[in-house]
C-alpha cells in the first residue's frame, strides 16, 4: 500500500468516525461532508422534507449517511437507498407511508436524468397491419417509472408540492403510479390499474396491446416498438 | 468565442440554475460562464447547457474526479465528463488537485493532498490519463484547506506547479484559496503567487470565504474579501492577465450581486494591466 493509500484511508476514517475535539480543521472537513450530503438528499426528497421537519431529516441524512456511503463522484446519485433506509427507520415508524413518497421522488429524479431516444415511428407502424398490434413488443420511454404503494402517495407529493397546505384531496387507498418526463420535469399521475398493469407488462418486455395503447403513445409514455419477424 | 466575449482575458460568472432563466433573459455582458460539469451530465440538462452555449462561451468545471485519491480513476464518470464536452465544446474543463474518494466510498468534497513527491506523481499520472481519455488539455484548480494530510516535503506552490509540470495540465489559480490556506496553515499568500510560474497558470478563480472560529471557511456564499483583491491585484501583477471567474454557491444573492463582482474584477484587472503599461 502507497503512502499516499494509508494518509487518505486514514483521514477518511478519523473524518466519519473518529473523534474530532481540538481538531479544528477535521471537524470543518465533517460538518462540510455531511451538510453536502444532507443538501443532496433535500434537493431529491423535497415532500419527505416537508413532511418530517429540517431537524428529523437532518438527523435522518446523518445516519443515512453513515450507513449508505456515497459510491459517485456526481452527488446526483447520491441517495438512491434512502426510502430503504427509510422504511427500516424506527422513528419513521408513524408515518407509513413515507417510503413509498421517498420511492416516488427518487423515481422523478431517476426519470429527469434519464437519456432521451429517438421519437416513435409512426411510419414503420403505419407499415404493420393493426391486427397485428398484439405481436408488438412495445417499449416504454427510459424517463418512465411506474410504481405501486398501498397509500395515495400521488395525493400526498401534490399535497406537499410548495405553496400547498399539505392536505392531500385523499387520506386513503392505493395508487398506480405512473412518472414520465415532460419538458425536462418529472410529471406525476395516478392510473386506472388495469392500463398500469398493461404498461407494467410492456416494461416487462412482454407483447402486449389494447385501445389504451394509442394514448400513451402520443405521450411519449410509449417510445418505441419491435415487429416480429414478417412471414409472407 | 460569442460576440459578447470580451477581449481575450474577460471576467465571467459562475452559473448556478437559479439563474439560468434570468440571464438567458437579460443576456449580460460576460466572457464565459462556469457550470459545474456534474450538474449536466444526461441528455436533459445537457440540452439546457446547450441553450446557454448558443449566447456564451461555457467552462466545465468538475467536482467529481477525485484527481488525487488513490483509488482506479473512474472511468464512467470521466465517459460522461467526455460527452458532455462533445455537446458543450467548452472553453476549459477543469477539475481541482484533491481527492474524494477511498476505497470506493466518496466523501464528495474537495480533501487536501499531502506535498509529497509521491503524491505529485501519482495525481499528475491520472491526470495525464484523463487528459488523454478527453482529448484536450485540463484545468486543475488549487483547493481550500483546514489541515493537512501530514507533513509534506515541499510548500504547496510547489506542489501544484510539480504536478502541473509533469502532467502537462494548466492551473486554474483560486486567488480566495490562496488567500484561507495562507490564513489556516500559515503561509504568506503573496510568496505563493510569487512562486508560480506564469506560463503554468491559465484562469483565475475568485470567491468568498467567512470566518468562523480560527479559521477561515471557504463558503462562496460571500462576496470576495478585500484581501484577497488586493491579492488578486498581485496575481494579475505578477502572472498577468488571465481569464477570471466569480463564483457564489451557497445563498445565492440576485444576479445582479455578482455582475457586480465581476464589475469589480475587470477594474482590478485594467489597474493591473495600466500598471503594467506605464
Amino acid at each position: 500500500m502507497s503512502a499516499l493509500a494509508a494518509r487518505q484511508r486514514e483521514f477518511a476514517r478519523r473524518l466519519l468516525d473518529g473523534p474530532v475535539d481540538g481538531e479544528a480543521g477535521l471537524a470543518v472537513y465533517r460538518a462540510s461532508v455531511l451538510s453536502n450530503f444532507t443538501t443532496a438528499l433535500a434537493a431529491t426528497y423535497p415532500v419527505v422534507l416537508r413532511l418530517v421537519g429540517e431537524s428529523f431529516f437532518a438527523e435522518a441524512a446523518r445516519r443515512f449517511a453513515t450507513a449508505h456511503p456515497s459510491t459517485s463522484g456526481d452527488l446526483n446519485q447520491y441517495g438512491d437507498q434512502f426510502p430503504a433506509f427509510l422504511a427500516a427507520y424506527p422513528h419513521a415508524a408513524s408515518l407509513p407511508y413515507l417510503p413509498d413518497v421517498a420511492r416516488l421522488e427518487w423515481a422523478c429524479h431517476e426519470s429527469e436524468r434519464a437519456p432521451e431516444v429517438a421519437p416513435f415511428d409512426f411510419e414503420a407502424l403505419a407499415r404493420i397491419e393493426p391486427d397485428r398490434y398484439g405481436e408488438l413488443r412495445f417499449s416504454l420511454h427510459p424517463s418512465v417509472r411506474l410504481m405501486e404503494s398501498a397509500h395515495p402517495v400521488v395525493a400526498i407529493r401534490e399535497a406537499n408540492a410548495p405553496g400547498r397546505d399539505g392536505t392531500p384531496s385523499r387520506a386513503e387507498g392505493r395508487d398506480f403510479v405512473l412518472v414520465r418526463r415532460v419538458d425536462g420535469g418529472a410529471v406525476v399521475s395516478s392510473l386506472d390499474e388495469g392500463e398500469w398493469r398493461l404498461l407494467s407488462r410492456i416494461g416487462g418486455g412482454e407483447a402486449a396491446f389494447d385501445d389504451s395503447l394509442a394514448r400513451y403513445v402520443s405521450q411519449g409514455v410509449i417510445a418505441g416498438f419491435t415487429a416480429p419477424p414478417c412471414e409472407r | 468565442m460569442t460576440a459578447r466575449a470580451c477581449g481575450r482575458a474577460g471576467v465571467g460568472i459562475g452559473l448556478r440554475a437559479q439563474h439560468l432563466r434570468e440571464i438567458l433573459e437579460r443576456l449580460p455582458a460576460l466572457a464565459f460562464v462556469e457550470v459545474h460539469s456534474e450538474n449536466y451530465f444526461g441528455d436533459v440538462a445537457a440540452a439546457a447547457l446547450e441553450r446557454v452555449r448558443r449566447d456564451y462561451a461555457v467552462s466545465l468545471h468538475g467536482v467529481g474526479l477525485s484527481l488525487g485519491s488513490s483509488d482506479p480513476l473512474d472511468e464512467q464518470h470521466l465517459a460522461k465528463l467526455d460527452e458532455l464536452a462533445r455537446r458543450i465544446d467548452p472553453i476549459f474543463v477543469s477539475d481541482h488537485l484533491s481527492w474524494s474518494s477511498i476505497d470506493g466510498r466518496f466523501l464528495n468534497e474537495l480533501l487536501p493532498l499531502p506535498f509529497t513527491r509521491e503524491a505529485a506523481a501519482h495525481t499528475a499520472s491520472r491526470i495525464s490519463r484523463a487528459q488523454d481519455r478527453l482529448g484536450r488539455v485540463l484545468l486543475v484548480e488549487n483547493v481550500s484547506a483546514y489541515c493537512t494530510l501530514g507533513p509534506g516535503e515541499m510548500s504547496e506552490w510547489e506542489f501544484v506547479s510539480e504536478v502541473a509540470r509533469r502532467s502537462g495540465c494548466r492551473l486554474l489559480l483560486d486567488v480566495n484559496n490562496i488567500h484561507v490556506n495562507a490564513a489556516n496553515l500559515g503561509f504568506d499568500g503573496q510568496r505563493y503567487i510569487e512562486g508560480i510560474d506564469p506560463a503554468l497558470v491559465a484562469q483565475f478563480h475568485l470567491g468568498g470565504h467567512e470566518a468562523r472560529d480560527a479559521m477561515l471557511v471557504d463558503t462562496h456564499g460571500a462576496r470576495v474579501a478585500r484581501e484577497v483583491w488586493s491579492l488578486f491585484a498581485e496575481a494579475v501583477s505578477h502572472i498577468g492577465e488571465r481569464p477570471t471567474l466569480v463564483e457564489w454557491d451557497t445563498d445565492l444573492p440576485p444576479l445582479d450581486v455578482l455582475l457586480d463582482e465581476a464589475r469589480a474584477a475587470r477594474l482590478v484587472i485594467a489597474d493591473g494591466a495600466a500598471r503594467a503599461a506605464a
